[in-house]
């Protein structure tokens, strides 16, 4: 021990069981994972059961806590090499000076450790979601061809603000106004306002009320601000999916308008159904399905509603120009730069360990240190669906084709997006491995049979792997998985069809009649809806000639000489 | 225009009719009509609304080729 330190004596091992008693108890007591309603008391009162048993020790008093020695500070002005001198009693905030340290402020500084750690948590993991639209914008923009770089890159620019503003209007109130308090971030009470109808003798929650603005009803809180920053970038991953199916054709002043309409109601709705207390998180309590609609990271929340929204973009525009012969026969449009294309599914990858771990929004208490299965899973999905698509295209068209193997990487992480949370390892690499096949099944059955023009593969990856991964959760959920012991308010822990709960895949099923029902419509109506009123398709002349310049003004790179058709 | 009206339309319906399986006390009927469900809005959105579409493709009508 250094020198400079006052032995702490036989009150080390009372403080450290009473340290661990109260953090364990505060633990316990949080009842809500954040992309669900909060759980009853019950359910969290049974998670403290759990709680290791302490031997029975006599209480701490104030007294006790007064003579905890702290470093000197002429032992802390030498300097603190090895890291024992800093960080000790003496940094715990005292209420009263004049009492000195007492068990009351070392309680509140537990607590607030506790949700100062599961706030970094979840804003790190924003950052990391954040830098997705990178890998996002790469990613189409290498797809594009050169006459089109620039106007692929603006357009995954501009969905940022354009999406972000639209959510702080309205969007973020309609989503999580009603979502109540989510423990994890220290409460988050002013969120409690959420509209609902009885429909079949039952609660139906349709959309929140607090937050507009981030000041309405008292929102202007720490926790909602976290709150908002998270969901934020999870929905503007959603609003940048339609920009690669509609790329090289949209016209730029009709993509922000349909990014805003995205952003303010198409997405924030259905996630307020599922994430935000809504009717589909409910199914479980109203009407015993499962633990009611499950979607821990958002396959059917941002992907399914991306690539939804994606495929009534793509119907309304139709293909591009010289993508179909005249007798419906796909032709070939080729990507101009593949090493940024692969580039940006490397940092889509990486940022999805902020996607699926962070959305526990949480590191410390409710089952959170489950966040290491979660980013297994997420990393095996991924290299389960990479492998999965690479060989099945190797297989049938005689080479390792470099876009869908990449599509497949993809494929597999937004498949694992719902179920991460709830599955094994092995039930993720099989999720990745048929949702790699799937996607090169989809973008050959969307580009043959529907003969829409999805240059990306958008709506294969993100909305039929979506869908994969919404009944996935179904299937494949084994029941291990504890977060405060219950989810969406029902006890217990989500447990799929092949491990004996069939009800589960009921509410999986039903989300995915809504989000083609109702996501694919409200995205079909407000596309259609700006076509009538400004045009969604650019110019021909524009299209031929390459958006750059007529719609930006500016090619991507102007010191090249363009060839025809490129 | 109408066969596109009547293709969200059919979309609509097979959200109803999923819904509407909410209503039933068996698991196995409800997993029977939500199926249903998804099978109608299925065919709303690629059976009828992209052959509504399809009708006037810029490759059909050889717009923008000239």
């Amino acid at each position: 021990m250094n020198a400079g330190v006052v032995r702490l004596g036989p009150l080390t091992p009372g403080l450290l069981r009473f340290g661990l008693l109260l953090g364990g108890l505060l633990c316990a007591s949080s009842c809500c994972f954040a992309q669900a309603p909060a759980v009853p008391p019950a359910a969290a009162s049974s998670a403290a059961t759990v709680t290791p048993s302490a031997p029975a020790s006599k209480p701490i008093t104030d007294a006790d806590l007064a003579n905890v020695p702290v470093p000197s500070a002429d032992a802390k002005a030498k300097g603190d090499r090895d890291g024992s001198l800093t960080g000790n009693a003496g940094d715990v905030t005292v209420s009263d000076a004049k009492k000195g340290l007492t068990v009351g402020d070392l309680v509140n500084q537990v607590g607030q450790n506790k949700i100062a750690l599961n706030i970094v948590w979840t804003l790190i993991t924003g950052y990391l979601v954040m830098f997705m639209q990178l890998g996002f914008a790469l990613l189409e923009t290498g797809l594009a061809r050169a006459k089109n770089a620039n106007h692929t890159m603006m357009m995954n620019l501009v969905v940022y603000g354009v999406g972000m503003f639209a959510y702080w209007l309205c969007g973020f109130a309609i989503q999580m106004g009603g979502v109540g308090a989510v423990a994890n971030l220290g409460g988050t009470a002013p969120l409690s306002a959420e509209f609902v109808v009885n429909l079949f003798g039952k609660p139906f929650g349709l959309f929140g009320q607090h937050g507009f603005f981030l000041m309405h009803k008292g929102t202007y809180d720490v926790g909602v601000m976290v709150l908002f920053l998270f969901q934020m970038v999870f929905m503007d991953t959603g609003a940048t999916i339609p920009t690669g199916a509609a790329m090289e054709r949209w016209k730029f002043s009709s993509f922000v308008v349909t990014s805003f309409l995205f952003a303010a109601f198409t997405y924030p709705l259905f996630a307020n159904w599922a994430w935000g207390g809504g009717w589909l998180a409910n199914l479980g309590a109203n009407f015993g399905m499962g633990k009611g609609y499950v979607d821990f990271a958002g396959s059917g929340v941002v992907h399914a509603v991306g690539g939804l929204s994606a495929l009534a973009i793509a119907m309304i525009l139709g293909p591009r120009i010289g993508k179909f012969t005249r007798d419906g026969r796909p032709q070939a449009i080729l990507a101009h730069d593949m090493v940024i294309v692969i580039t940006g599914c490397l940092i889509l990858a990486f940022g999805w360990f902020g996607f699926n771990p962070g959305s526990t929004l949480g590191a410390s208490g409710s089952g959170n240190l489950r966040i290491g299965s979660i980013a297994v899973n997420t990393m095996l999905a991924s290299a389960a669906g990479l492998l999965a698509a690479m060989i099945y295209m190797w297989l049938v068209y005689g080479k390792p084709d470099v876009s869908m193997t990449g599509n497949g990487f993809l494929a597999g992480l937004v498949a694992i997006t719902a179920p991460c949370a709830f599955v094994n390892p092995i039930s993720a690499v099989v999720i990745g491995m048929i949702a790699g096949v799937l996607v090169c099944l989809s973008v050959a059955f969307v580009e043959r049979n529907l003969q829409i023009d999805d240059p990306v593969g958008a709506i294969s990856v993100h909305g039929a792997c979506g869908i994969w991964g919404v009944i996935s959760v179904g299937l494949f959920a084994d029941g291990t998985s504890n977060y405060a012991g219950a989810w969406n308010g029902v006890n217990g822990s989500v447990t799929g069809l092949f491990y004996g709960d069939a009800t589960q895949l009921v509410a999986q099923l039903l989300g995915v009649a809504t989000l083609l029902g109702v996501v694919f419509v409200l995205s079909f109506l407000f596309g259609t809806l700006v076509d009538a009123i400004m045009g969604q398709r650019a110019p021909a002349r524009s299209e031929l000639e390459g958006l750059d310049l007529p719609e930006m003004g500016s090619l991507a790179y102007p010191e090249f000489e363009l060839k025809s058709g490129n | 225009m109408v066969m596109k009206i009547v293709g969200i339309l059919v979309a609509f319906l097979g959200f109803v009719i999923s819904l509407a399986s909410v209503a039933l006390g068996s698991n196995g009927a409800r997993l029977g009509v939500i199926v249903l469900g998804i099978v109608v809005s299925l065919f709303g959105i690629l059976g009828i609304l992209n052959a509504a579409h399809l009708k006037y493709a810029i490759w059909k009508t050889g717009a923008g080729t000239e």
